[in-house]
């Protein structure tokens, strides 16, 4: 199976097979992290993109620094981040509340487990931007080590807001830990 | 063994491996025991790990346009067919095979060009001073 790098160097030489090879390693799980980031499906969509072909473009990328899918996620949540600085809105911002998820309030009783995943995700959403970046970076599959490049940060720093990050969502779901 | 409460308020931190060497041997010692923990802590990593791209894909028409803007940026024509060959990556013993050719040529070279050279002619033929006159040495009557 090729590489990644392999794969990227054949689409820039117009190869669109290894286009779709790509795109279906890829795709799912960087739209995923996008989707999470933007407000809406549409706007998820502008920005991955604008995310893969500033990928594809870019001469800046280098595989000695990073693989392709650290390039592809840096590349991607910059874009984002470009975006909300142009609306004025601020990196906090990128955060999209849904308060509709929220647990229902005084829930005493056993709750089932679909609750308390959905109770996960609501905790997410509410995430600080920092936090949510590590979230979602993890969950789609990149290393420690890769998401510190894609977030620019040391690893400790990292390791650190991973904690957080657990510690936040822990604090959430006690509710639907301690009901049992 | 640790009461299922405690247990399922660490699966997050064992999830994403913060828990203590303590927290996480307790969680794995207990989901050993417990098939309502065990089935909570696979589910939550399931729906950890697929996130949202379970539930949310770009759209078929956006995988199109994606692909169409790929084709037309990155179409392949002669051109980029010899650029791409031409900065290919070589891999390192080629590169060290081309770079021990090379300096071989240049240690070797002046030892084979004189195995090379044609050896001197006996008798060399008389130089012919062909050089015209000089204009300052004729006079002009």
């Amino acid at each position: 199976m090729d590489s990644d790098e392999a794969l990227y160097a054949r689409v820039k030489q117009g190869d669109l097979r290894a286009f779709d090879e790509l795109y279906t390693r890829h795709a799912a799980r960087v739209f995923g992290f996008l989707r999470a980031q933007v407000g809406t499906h549409a706007d998820a969509e502008d920005v991955f993109h604008e995310a893969i072909l500033a990928t594809l473009e870019s001469h800046e990328v280098e595989f000695d620094r990073g693989s392709f899918r650290t390039w592809l996620y840096r590349i991607a949540r910059n874009i984002v981040l470009n975006r909300a600085r142009s609306r004025g809105r601020g990196a906090q911002a990128l955060v999209k509340l849904r308060t509709g998820d929220e647990p229902a309030p005084g829930a005493e009783e056993t709750v089932a487990r679909d609750e308390m995943l959905r109770a996960l995700d609501g905790a997410v959403a509410r995430l600080p931007a920092t936090l949510s970046d590590v979230y979602h970076l993890r969950s789609s599959g990149l290393s420690y080590d890769e998401i510190a490049t894609v977030l620019d940060i040391p690893l400790g720093t990292l390791k650190s807001r991973m904690n957080q990050m657990v510690n936040v969502l822990k604090e959430e779901l006690k509710p639907w830990t301690t009901a049992r | 063994m640790d009461d299922c409460s405690v247990i399922q308020g660490n699966l997050v931190s064992y999830h994403f491996a913060t828990a203590s060497d303590d927290e996480r041997e307790a969680v794995e010692k207990h989901l050993v025991g417990c098939t309502a923990c065990l089935r909570t802590y696979l589910a939550l990593k399931t729906h950890v790990d697929r996130g949202a791209r379970e539930r949310d894909h770009p759209s078929e028409e956006a995988r199109q346009r994606l692909r169409a803007a790929v084709e037309a940026r990155f179409r392949a024509t002669p051109a980029r067919r010899l650029r791409g060959w031409l900065v290919r990556p070589v891999p390192l013993y080629q590169g060290l095979a081309a770079a021990a050719v090379v300096l071989a040529a240049v240690a070797l070279g002046p030892a084979i060009a004189g195995v090379l050279r044609p050896p001197p002619a006996a008798h060399a033929a008389q130089r012919v001073d062909t050089a015209r006159p000089v204009a300052e040495s004729m006079t002009i009557y």
